[in-house]
């Protein structure tokens, strides 16, 4: 089910704020044994027309996952808002490791200061949530056509796909 | 040594979502959070199923996962390939998970939102680190060994039920730092847990009951599990909904009137440990606190290591009571003349609930034993007794040996020290005590 150039995005312009703002970003591929890895990521990037995300991720804490993404291009990222427990994951099947732009840099950073904000909203102190997202000194980026998109806020409508 | 879960409990208390990696047949995978990652052994995890999901297909199809804890104070991420085994949707695991749950809920604000269908249990094929900063670590529990040795050994050295559960809450408070803190026994023909002895609270609400099964204690009881929660919850709350529903009855039909449970109005951590001697559940320790996060699986193994240790002491300090030569207690005049004005003291036939003047004092068990006292004094004018004498009399309807007669006494004891002065308990002896009356008593019986 590769993403086709032509099909719309599963993203609106609010979907594509929400992702790009400070969440945490848990991307997972699999291996050849179809045994998940899992990552936690360090910002995201949409581009204009929103048929494309690009997630970043600290190659060191990564484990199998960029080997297994470029070996077989499939991704899940779950996007989640600790305050307001709004989750959304994007699926992928074309997913490539691109190279890592001075912008992507700058997109880690700024995602590193929105997501101590949003953690101290909710009493985790700024060192915790640097801990636990990590310093980000190096990134590998990791480019997918969103192929699905599901609303995964916990509760009924927990597993359909967004509506756009 | 390699890690295993038994080196990252701090990271199952809930206070950081874990998260789940799973893989479709088809190849697709799915990554998911996870509410609950609960410590089975070093071995085994158990994971929240709150919602038929795709991670919960996937393992279905695909058992190997991923799941990424969190710890909630160096904030490092640890690693756990899993595979997933069965789910038990009942039981003592099943139990526990529900109620730590239930206070994960409340911490999120999901109360309501998220309800355990079942407890997903996984084998547990590797631990890794996640290359990360961690933060500095939080001082070692309270609970060590050292600490436990010193507590066991004082608990030994009761010489009765009484002086066991005072030592028990003493121990909790020094060396080990708990001060709000309850025992209660049970009653196994009532299917209720009365309260005996507590420490901190304002009234002790001793002779204050619940049925099991009910909140948090009576989950612990009924499940022979030890249950705590870290966030305080209304699903498994005791103390509002137990003190609107005592509010709201009132003076129930003349018949009784319920003993407040006590408890701390702002509590937020709160753990409920049975107290067993071998199969047979004995009771309850009860601790709280307005502390978050205050009870962990260390202060958890702490506790069951004191509640197993009060369980084997009390059954061996049964046994001595039932086996020392039980020469009945020979009449005796009370020790001073009863003096002023009388005390009148009714006794609704029906559930043997005594009430002094308008007051109600006591029920049940207790309330036999406290009438058949009464009619010693008025009768025979006998003070004292022993406990076999009244385990061997029918009037006071001890449903067998087993039942836990101290427990009643000290239940008795305490009621009396509390509410009527004029009417009190003394023990002279093991198996013995004397029963002295202060005040000239007129006693009235309540027909059915």
């Amino acid at each position: 089910m590769k993403g086709k150039p032509d099909r719309p995005s599963p993203l609106d312009a609010d979907h594509a704020a929400f992702i790009q703002g400070g969440v945490s970003v848990i991307v997972a591929s699999r291996d050849a044994d179809f045994i998940a890895d899992v990552v936690r990521g360090c910002g995201c990037r949409v581009s204009r027309d929103r048929r494309q995300v690009t997630v970043l991720v600290e190659p060191s804490r990564a484990g199998t996952l960029l080997t297994d993404i470029a070996a077989n291009g499939r991704v899940a990222v779950v996007f989640s808002q600790p305050s307001t427990h709004r989750t959304i994951q994007l699926k992928g099947s074309d997913a490539s490791i691109v190279k890592v732009t001075p912008s992507d840099r700058a997109i880690a950073v700024r995602h590193l200061a929105a997501w101590k904000e949003e953690l101290s909203s909710i009493g985790y102190t700024p060192d915790f949530a640097g801990a636990l997202r990590g310093p980000a000194e190096h990134l590998a980026a990791i480019r997918f056509t969103p192929s699905a998109a599901y609303q995964q806020t916990p509760g009924p409508g927990a597993g359909q796909r967004l509506a756009t | 040594m390699p890690l295993s879960p038994r080196h990252l409990r701090p990271c199952f208390e809930g206070a950081v979502p874990a998260v789940i990696a799973t893989c479709a047949r088809d190849g697709t995978p799915n990554v998911s959070y996870i509410s609950e990652v609960h410590y089975v052994d070093a071995q085994h995890v158990a994971l929240s199923f709150q919602f038929f999901s795709k991670t919960r297909q996937n393992v279905l199809e695909n058992p190997r996962a991923t799941v990424v804890v969190v710890h909630p104070d160096t904030g490092k991420q640890y690693k756990l390939a899993v595979s997933y085994l069965r789910t038990e949707d009942s039981g003592p695991l099943f139990e526990c998970m529900r109620a730590k749950l239930a206070g994960i809920a409340s911490h999120a604000g999901m109360t309501g939102v998220f309800e355990l269908r079942g407890s997903d249990v996984y084998r547990v094929e590797s631990v890794s680190e996640v290359y990360g900063t961690a933060l500095e670590a939080p001082p070692a529990p309270e609970v060590d060994v050292t600490t436990l040795r010193a507590c066991m050994a004082r608990l030994s050295g009761a010489i009765d039920l009484a002086s066991l559960i005072d030592a028990l809450l003493e121990v909790l408070e020094d060396p080990i730092g708990i001060v709000h803190a309850m025992v209660l026994m049970y009653d196994p023909v009532g299917e209720r847990l009365y309260t005996v002895a507590s420490r901190g609270y304002a009234e002790s609400g001793v002779g204050a009951e619940l049925r099991l099964g009910e909140g948090l204690i009576g989950t612990a009881a009924q499940a022979r599990i030890p249950i705590r929660i870290s966030h305080a919850t209304s699903e498994f709350g005791y103390g509002r909904a137990m003190r609107e529903d005592a509010e709201s009855h009132g003076v129930t039909a003349g018949l009784e009137e319920r003993i407040p449970f006590p408890g701390l109005p702002e509590s937020q951590s709160q753990i409920a440990v049975p107290i067993l001697a071998g199969p047979r559940l004995l009771g309850v320790l009860f601790a709280e606190s307005e502390a978050t996060g205050r009870f962990g699986y260390d202060e958890e193994d702490g506790f069951m290591v004191l509640a197993s240790h009060v369980g084997a002491v009390a059954s061996l300090l049964e046994d001595e009571a039932v086996a020392v030569p039980g020469e009945d207690a020979q009449p005796r005049g009370a020790s001073s003349a009863p003096q002023g004005s009388p005390l009148r003291v009714r006794r609704y036939v029906e559930n043997d609930s005594i009430f002094v003047g308008e007051d109600y004092l006591i029920k049940g068990v207790a309330g036999a034993i406290l009438w058949r006292l009464l009619r010693a004094h008025l009768e025979d004018g006998r003070s004292e007794h022993s406990n076999r004498e009244l385990r061997l009399d029918p009037a006071i309807r001890l449903p067998d040996l087993s039942e836990n007669l101290e427990a009643r006494l000290i239940l008795l004891q305490r009621r009396l020290e509390e509410r009527c002065p004029e009417l009190q308990i003394e023990k002279t002896g093991r198996g013995r005590f004397r029963f002295n009356v202060r005040r000239p008593v007129q006693l009235a019986e309540i027909p059915r």
